[in-house]
């Protein structure tokens, strides 16, 4: 789909964003290719900003925000969404009184187009296709014999974990996960990654993830773009990335920066 | 998930048979009960289907609206216009439904982007607007004079027993409609609007599209069952549409269950079985209803039918399977370090 080679995945250029008189972002440039990439920084640092001003949340003061090269500033969320683009939010919003397979499901409803009326009435051929693809990505994430609980009843872990498979059976060309780790216990987060990793090279998914555990972070994704105070501190793999000086005085104390040197 | 799960197995079956006991009752009752409890009964299933709309809009989709009365009006007066200028009546009520859907989608399109309080304002003003309607459009409505209402006749059925066999078809019709829409694509999606607010955009959904389908779906559903009430009037004025009809509306969904499918039929049988029997204590009846809505908002907040859900649940001794949650049967259960 991609006009050019170079413009496969997200490309943001410049993005400025203000809140009142509170400069959120400044000139940010931000790539995502088909893989893991990591977003991190201090809390404030505008990292979520980001994603909402991708997906329509925010809309900035300036800049480019492109997916493969189909622009994305402007357009209605649900538009944005239709383009490819899917996200987790930092706590999970799920419909607590409906059962996991139907809030997965859900990823899928706005997906419909108008035009396969079976779909939009929700007739029973179609309904169980929609039922047996969630209920098998749901298997993915070993979560499949939750299916027919009430949201309400699981773990937060849990909850987050259906929220990111609720986003891939949009089957997004970008995925945006906030903090999937926060709160979520160790066994679950290799339960998330795992059949992330293969998701990401099986459909050349662009892999966005904000996340807080530098560790974790370093493991998945080949590139990190550290944020603080609303500018890119710096873009690198996972090495060059934990050793800027910058980083290590934004992220663990100035003092600690000095000691290691 | 071996084997057969035989609960949800047998579940057909019951749902056929318990169709067919309903169907079966429906057909005998007006032999059985009076030519006046039967205009009793027949009133609880047109209150039940104007309020199923706002189970459709307030319950499902997050939105107080006060519109009913105003499209229950407009059914009434639709249909009973149209007929008396030689639409037979089906095709009155359907063209009358449509035209009410229009004006749903008319008055949605504005109005949904409020939040909550101002539009519940807007549409309350809607239905004052359109009593206004009612009593001024003399050449239409008959102004206060009113406007007689041309008798469905099945055969040799008499009035009182046609209206109620059409009333209870359509109220069952409309029951299994929604039913499935409550499970599948549309329902999830305007309970997405409802509980999710800000995803519904990243989920590729957009909340104002569905915000006035829910609306002018209830419309619909206000409309047909305003069409069957000018049938159980006989003789329509613009008194029959007020706000305190509106009132009358929220009791009924209140006191149901205001998500719950059969809390219309059983806020609708509250409202109209009260109301007669409390009909002696004359300006004192609202006192009473003022006291239960306060008291079932305070103790039961979810209605009638979860009440009841639970009462039957007690008594097969039947536990919600939420009770015996993932957490404590699970061999290997899934844990939270920090939450």
């Amino acid at each position: 789909m991609a006009a050019e080679g170079q413009e496969q995945g997200l490309r943001c250029r410049g993005l400025d964003v203000a809140f009142g008189g509170n400069s959120v972002l400044r000139q940010i440039d931000f790539d995502a290719r088909p893989g893991f990439t990591g977003l991190i920084g201090p809390n404030g640092a505008g990292k979520t900003t980001i994603f909402n001003v991708i997906t329509g949340y925010v809309r900035p003061q300036g800049g480019d925000v492109t997916l493969d090269g189909v622009d994305l500033l402007g357009k209605r969320r649900s538009a944005i969404a239709h383009t490819g683009v899917a996200r987790t939010f930092q706590t999970p919003k799920l419909i607590t009184e409906i059962s996991v397979l139907e809030n997965v499901m859900l990823g899928m409803d706005g997906h419909r187009r108008l035009r396969d009326w079976r779909s939009v009435l929700g007739t029973p051929g179609r309904e169980r296709t929609a039922r047996r693809e969630a209920l098998a990505a749901l298997g993915e994430f070993g979560l499949a014999r939750y299916a027919d609980q009430p949201v309400s009843s699981l773990s937060l872990g849990s909850q987050k974990l259906i929220e990111v498979v609720r986003a891939l059976v949009s089957k997004p060309r970008l995925l945006l996960l906030d903090e999937p780790a926060a709160g979520v216990s160790v066994d679950e987060v290799k339960r998330m990654t795992e059949p992330l990793m293969r998701w990401t090279t099986e459909n050349g998914l662009c892999l966005v993830i904000i996340e807080h555990d530098l560790e974790l972070v370093s493991q998945l994704c080949p590139t990190i773009t550290v944020l603080d105070f609303g500018r890119v501190l710096v873009t690198g793999g996972p090495r060059e990335v934990t050793s800027n000086p910058e980083v290590i005085s934004a992220y663990l104390g100035a003092s600690f920066a000095a000691e290691r040197a | 998930m071996s084997g057969i799960d035989w609960r949800r197995a047998g579940r057909p079956a019951a749902f056929v048979l318990s169709t067919i006991v309903l169907a079966v009752l429906a057909a005998v009752v007006p032999y059985y009960l009076t030519a006046y409890s039967l205009y009793i009964l027949t009133e609880v299933v047109i209150f039940a289907l104007a309020c199923l709309g706002l189970t459709v809009v307030i319950g499902w989709s997050g939105q107080v609206a006060l519109a009913q009365a105003g499209f229950f009006g407009v059914g009434a007066y639709g249909a009973a216009f149209l007929s008396a200028h030689g639409f037979p009546w089906f095709g009155a009520v359907a063209v009358t439904a449509l035209a009410a859907a229009f004006i749903g989608v008319l008055i949605g399109v504005p109005t949904t982007r409020l939040r909550g309080f101002y539009f519940a304002i807007a549409t309350l003003a809607f239905g004052e607007l359109m009593t206004q309607i009612f009593s001024s459009w003399k050449s239409f409505t008959g102004g206060a004079l009113g406007l007689p209402v041309d008798l469905l006749r099945f055969g040799s059925l008499n009035p009182t027993v046609s209206l109620w066999y059409v009333s209870a078809a359509i109220l069952a019709v409309s029951l299994a409609i929604l039913w499935h829409v409550s499970r599948t694509r549309w329902g999830r999606c305007l309970r997405a609007v409802r509980d999710l607010e800000i995803a519904t955009g990243s989920l590729g959904l957009s909340a104002t599209k569905y915000k006035v389908e829910a609306f002018a779906v209830s419309a619909i559903l206000g409309s047909v069952a305003g069409s069957l009430y000018g049938q159980a009037l006989t003789f329509i004025t613009p008194s029959s549409f007020t706000s305190t009809l509106v009132i009358e509306f929220l009791i009924v969904v209140l006191v149901g269950g205001v998500d719950k499918l059969f809390g219309a039929i059983v806020g609708a049988a509250f409202l109209v079985v009260v109301q007669e029997e409390l009909q002696s204590v004359g300006a004192y009846q609202r006192l009473v209803f003022g006291i239960a809505l306060v008291l079932m908002v305070r103790f039961l907040p979810g209605g009638l039918v979860p009440l009841l859900y639970s009462t039957v649940r007690r008594l097969t001794g039947r536990r919600r399977k939420v009770e015996a949650g993932p957490l404590e049967t699970d061999p290997n259960p899934v844990v939270d370090v920090a939450v």
